[in-house]
């Protein structure tokens, strides 16, 4: 099964640098990736941390835990971490690890910025939390800053702002990269018709990133100078405006919501085939789906905007309607793919069908908000809290631990413990249902977004503990996933370059790949070229 | 197969039927409307959730490899142009009708009343909302963490509001009327409803607006015809009895966003001062008087300072009357009668 | 089994390089950040029926033009360095580039002075806003294209620079054109449109 033949010739050996010099310096894609991965990790632990102090003050009605500032403050790094410096930066990281590989590459396009994208992460990131350390705490007004709370508030929200801005300045470096790479450093053969679906998911979400993000900055700058050098963008006493920040800020954040999602639809895109032994049904309308969504993307923003009552109504509803038509195309493509196949239950594909089962009910909740009669009963209520965390979690989480269980072996040798994953799924499925599904009634019975408190009487209670209780059970389920990542670090490398028997190019080298990526590349003549050296080695 | 059928097609039905108890009924004329539209997504939904979640269950259990494998090899079809068609083709109809049915409810919500009995404006701040109703010339207001407005509206007659914001971005929410819509400063919003159910109905803000954002709650209370007569009289009534006697030197302190006092008397034509002290630190007030409430022109406007500081003020003489005074920034809130007599 | 040797792409040779495909793509990111604030401006003249806004000194054209003539001709200059280096004319090139690089210290130096007689500031209302933010971002863009030109003079002092190999010259001018496009663009929206 082995398709290359490991390099037994050694080579000579160089001066050895400390690893933490190393690591610190490195501009190889492949470290890159793994520091994209723990970086991105890190800030998912706090963010979920956050969370769970969250719903442990909502458990009840009262203030047991957090004041309401404390609260506001949670809510506000909670998205914006999860958003900004987990959900985004993790794709990224796979795709900076595999894009090379998958195209057949020896590195990104540009090593050097490669690597400056990511270490304006953490500094961003940390740029943000530390307004927890400013006079009046860390910003708390929401991920989404409206205009006029967002110009009140300390050095906390300025805090939020530089840092969103380093953020956005290494997402538009790395959406640069990305598409450079992807245009310039294929094999040969490997022509965009048969580029792996993962790496088309990629370059779209690079192209988002290339032009959604400057949109995001340069609100944010109109803010700051709003704030800090006396101006007036969003302050209608003086001739501002203050929907113009809802309308600059959607009109990227509606692009950014795909950035979160392209990624997480190609990972499954490339689990599904492998795990069904089939190929991707209709990859061609795959691809014109994820292109035709990236380009509608743009035109959807103000579904955001409906409740202020001064949006073009007919239009926005039209498109946001049509968006989902691209979006349902991916749905039967999926299915199809699985019809008639032969299912492995590995945990990538554990899910990646739970991907599919989620992301549906992400997807469907999202239809009564399209309508913009219907949207003036559950905008701004959890009915919203539960769609965005289907889509987010229930679809690229879900879509990010497949690719962690599907690739781990690919980038540290070893192959994560089967048991422990399917605890890590089961658990992690049943705690995400049993915490966001009531929150669809809750929006229903009106409990609105970003209430540190709520009355006893309101009816509200029982459904917040269902919530609480699973929280709690997803924070166990991702313990099991850190104990078996810990585990299996432990053991010694001794995965094989393909132990899937996967169809794109990053299986047709050792695990992990040595620096230089490969040392012999097959021959690309399908989107499958892994398993057509397979058929052929069969086949003699 | 085809009892297979139909105890699935029953178990749609009455999965649509506790879907559509879930949503409040609405208890106006247009939240009825909205309550309808709700039913018929899920109507276009159930079916294409039951359909994509019942093939995966069913790939999953009919597709799983088995220890036992006939040998053959699996099915390498990826579908062509037709698969693509049908596929683009099923979510462009439900579409279509969905967003027919869609307008038509949304025009119905949005159709502004001709001829509304009830006239409110209605005004959101940090972090209560005041009423003030037009035609009969008082208001109602709420004071931030202190009191939530509970006003009245009569059942079956069409009410117009206009809406808007003193500060940030609020959002104006009955749960009960399927109904929200933002309070924006600088862009007023108006909008019509007839309520058709008596009830009390709670309200609060739905777009978070800052610190104590979650309290910013009211209560809305539909009643007959009659009971409304008889409240807003004696609202009107209890406006106007606001009265006290010229005592001294006018002293206002304010602490928690709210005055000391609803009633300030000074004697007819002669100068007076009037000292305010703001206790509330970091927190900007401002003394004003109006000619009456909702007058867009102050008589006097004194600036606006952070507490905790004292200014006084001297004031020219005013003919006898019912004067209005506020703080600017909290508004009614912070509001009260100054009688010249 | 079919193996292919690794080996630099051919096709490489013959279309755009990375970098120069890079820089282009990077000024599409600036090109939606100023448009950001060019949205900004058109939805804040719709909501205000007076513009500019009460009290307004007229912005007085001829300063302006100035700046825009210099621009414009450090544009010119810059493409005229780059056709030289395209033929291998280094020394024509490394002129022109100096030339380019004083008019663009130039434009700075005027702005600022055009600044210094305008009677408003970044406080003065909207108008006041928009103006400072958009031109002074702008200027921003100015300054890093000047650093970047003088990065790539000191790479053609070097020898660096080929017909071969001169990628940070094609790269720049298109940075440098694309900066000039977006001072029109502001000449014509503050001094043409918003004088009417």
């Amino acid at each position: 099964m082995a398709i290359v033949e490991p390099r037994t010739t050694e080579r000579a050996p160089e001066p050895q640098r400390h690893w933490l010099v190393e690591w610190l310096t490195t501009t190889d894609h492949k470290r890159i990736g793994i520091l994209y991965l723990g970086n991105s990790f890190a800030f998912f632990f706090v963010a979920g941390l956050f969370a769970l102090l969250m719903r442990t003050e909502l458990a009840a009605p009262g203030r047991q835990l957090v004041t309401t500032n404390g609260y506001n403050q949670l809510f506000t790094l909670h998205g914006t971490l999860m958003i900004f410096l987990f959900i985004l930066p993790v794709l990224v990281g796979f795709g900076n690890y595999l894009i090379p590989l998958q195209i057949g590459a020896l590195d990104m396009a540009f090593p050097r910025i490669n690597a400056l994208s990511f270490w304006l992460l953490p500094v961003g990131g940390l740029t943000i939390l530390s307004g927890l350390l400013a006079r009046g705490g860390a910003a708390a007004a929401g991920w989404t800053s409206y205009a006029p709370v967002s110009e009140q508030g300390g050095a906390g929200q300025d805090l939020w702002i530089v840092g969103l801005v380093v953020v956005g300045t290494a997402s538009i470096l790395s959406g640069v990269n990305f598409i450079v790479t992807i245009l310039r450093l294929r094999a040969p053969g490997m022509t965009m018709t048969r580029l792996p679906v993962f790496v088309w998911s990629m370059l779209a979400t690079s192209l988002l990133m290339v032009l959604a993000t400057p949109v995001l900055t340069a609100g944010l700058l109109m803010l700051f100078a709003d704030r800090r050098l006396g101006a007036f963008f969003f302050n209608p006493t003086h001739g501002g405006d203050v929907l113009l920040w809802q309308h600059v800020f959607w009109f990227f954040g509606h692009p950014e919501v795909y950035m979160l999602i392209l990624g997480a639809w190609g990972v499954v895109s490339e689990i599904l085939p492998v795990f069904s032994g089939r190929p991707l049904f209709g990859y061609p309308g795959v691809i014109l789906a994820f292109v035709l969504i990236t380009a509608l993307s743009f035109s959807v923003w103000a579904h955001h905007m409906f409740v202020t009552g001064q949006v073009e109504y007919p239009f926005f509803s039209a498109t946001t309607e049509l968006i989902s038509i691209p979006t349902g195309v991916l749905f039967f493509n999926w299915l199809a793919t699985l019809w008639r196949g032969r299912l492995r239950f590995e945990p990538p594909m554990l899910f990646a069908l739970g991907f599919i089962a989620l992301f549906l009910i992400g997807g469907v909740d999202g239809v009564w908000m399209a309508s913009p009669s219907m949207d003036f009963a559950i905008h701004d209520t959890y009915w919203v809290v539960a769609h965005i965390h289907y889509v987010l979690f229930g679809g690229t989480v879900f879509g990010v631990m497949a690719a962690s269980y599907y690739w781990f072996p690919k980038i540290t040798g070893r192959l994560l413990s089967r048991k422990l994953g399917q605890w890590h799924f089961w658990l992690m499925f049943l705690g995400f249902n049993l915490t966001f599904f009531p929150m669809h009634e809750l929006g229903l019975r009106g409990m609105p977004r970003r209430v540190a408190d709520y009355l006893p009487d309101a009816g509200w209670s029982f459904l917040n503990q269902l919530a609480t209780a699973g929280s709690f059970l997803i924070a166990v389920s991702l313990l099991v996933f850190l104990v078996n990542v810990v585990l299996t670090l432990r053991r010694p490398p001794d995965a094989p370059p393909d132990p899937w028997e996967g169809n794109t190019l990053e299986w047709a080298t050792t695990s992990p790949p040595p620096v230089h990526n490969f040392d012999r590349l097959p021959e690309v003549r399908s989107n499958r070229p892994v398993r057509d050296g397979r058929e052929q080695e069969v086949a003699r | 197969m085809a009892a297979c059928r139909r105890s699935r097609i029953g178990l749609a039905v009455l999965a649509a039927a506790a879907l559509a108890g879930c949503a409040k009924q609405g208890a106006t004329v247009q939240g009825q409307e909205i309550h309808d539209l709700y039913v018929l997504i899920i109507i276009l939904a159930l079916p294409v959730f039951i359909g994509v979640e019942g093939v995966l269950l069913w790939c999953i259990v009919r597709y799983r490899q088995r220890r036992t494998s006939d040998g053959q090899p699996v099915s390498q079809r990826a579908g062509g142009p037709r698969s693509l068609a049908v596929f683009f083709a099923i979510p462009t109809v439900i579409v279509t009708f969905f967003f027919l049915y869609g307008e038509r409810t949304l025009a119905d919500v949005q159709r502004p009343e001709p001829n509304p009995a009830v006239e409110l404006r209605i005004d959101g701040f940090q972090w209560q909302w005041t009423v003030y109703y037009l035609n009969e010339g008082f208001f109602v207001t709420g004071k931030t963490l202190t009191k939530e407005p509970v006003f009245e509206l009569p059942v079956g007659a069409p009410v117009h509001v206009r809406l808007e914001a003193r500060d940030v971005v609020h959002e104006f929410y009955v749960p009960d009327f399927l109904f929200m819509r933002n309070a924006l400063p600088g862009r007023p919003n108006e909008f019509s409803f007839t309520p058709t159910r008596i009830g009390t109905f709670r309200g609060q803000c739905a777009e978070f607006c800052g610190l104590h954002h979650d309290q910013m709650r009211f209560v809305l209370k539909v009643v007959s015809q009659a009971d409304y007569v008889a409240w807003v009289d004696q609202a009107r009534k209890a406006a106007q009895h606001v009265d006290c006697n010229p005592s001294g030197p006018l002293k206002l302190v304010s602490k928690d966003n709210s005055w000391n006092t609803g009633c300030l008397a000074v004697a007819a034509g002669s100068p007076f001062s009037v000292s305010v002290s703001n206790l509330d630190p970091g927190i900007e007030h401002n003394f004003a008087i109006y000619p009456k409430a909702g007058a867009k022109r102050p008589l006097f406007q004194g600036p606006r300072f952070a507490g905790v500081a004292e200014k006084t003020f001297e004031l020219r003489p005013l003919p006898k009357g019912r004067y209005y005074f506020q703080c600017d920034v909290h508004g009614p809130a912070m509001s009260g009668a100054l009688v010249v007599k | 089994m079919n193996t292919v040797e690794l080996t630099r792409d051919e096709r490489a040779v013959r279309q755009t390089s990375g970098p120069v495909l890079g820089m282009v793509i990077f000024v599409a990111s600036e090109a939606m950040f100023f448009a950001t604030f060019f949205g900004a401006y058109f939805t804040i003249y719709s909501v205000n029926p007076v513009w500019p806004p009460a009290g307004f000194p007229r912005l007085e054209p001829g300063l302006a033009t100035v700046l825009t003539v210099v621009l414009v001709a450090s544009s010119v200059t810059l493409q005229v360095g780059v056709r030289a280096i395209r033929r291998d004319r280094t020394r024509a090139m490394l002129v022109w580039l100096g030339l380019t690089i004083l008019l663009g210290a130039g434009f700075l130096g005027l702005q600022l002075y055009d600044y210094s007689l305008l009677g408003f500031g970044v406080r003065d209302g909207i108008f006041g806003s928009l103006f400072y933010v958009m031109t002074g971002l702008h200027m921003a863009h100015v300054f890093g294209g000047v650093v970047f030109l003088v990065l790539v003079l000191a790479q053609g002092l070097g020898g660096q620079l080929t017909h071969a190999h001169h990628d940070s010259m094609e790269a720049g001018s298109i940075y440098w054109h694309f900066v000039d496009l977006v001072w029109i663009c502001l000449f014509i929206t503050f001094y043409v449109v918003g004088l009417s």
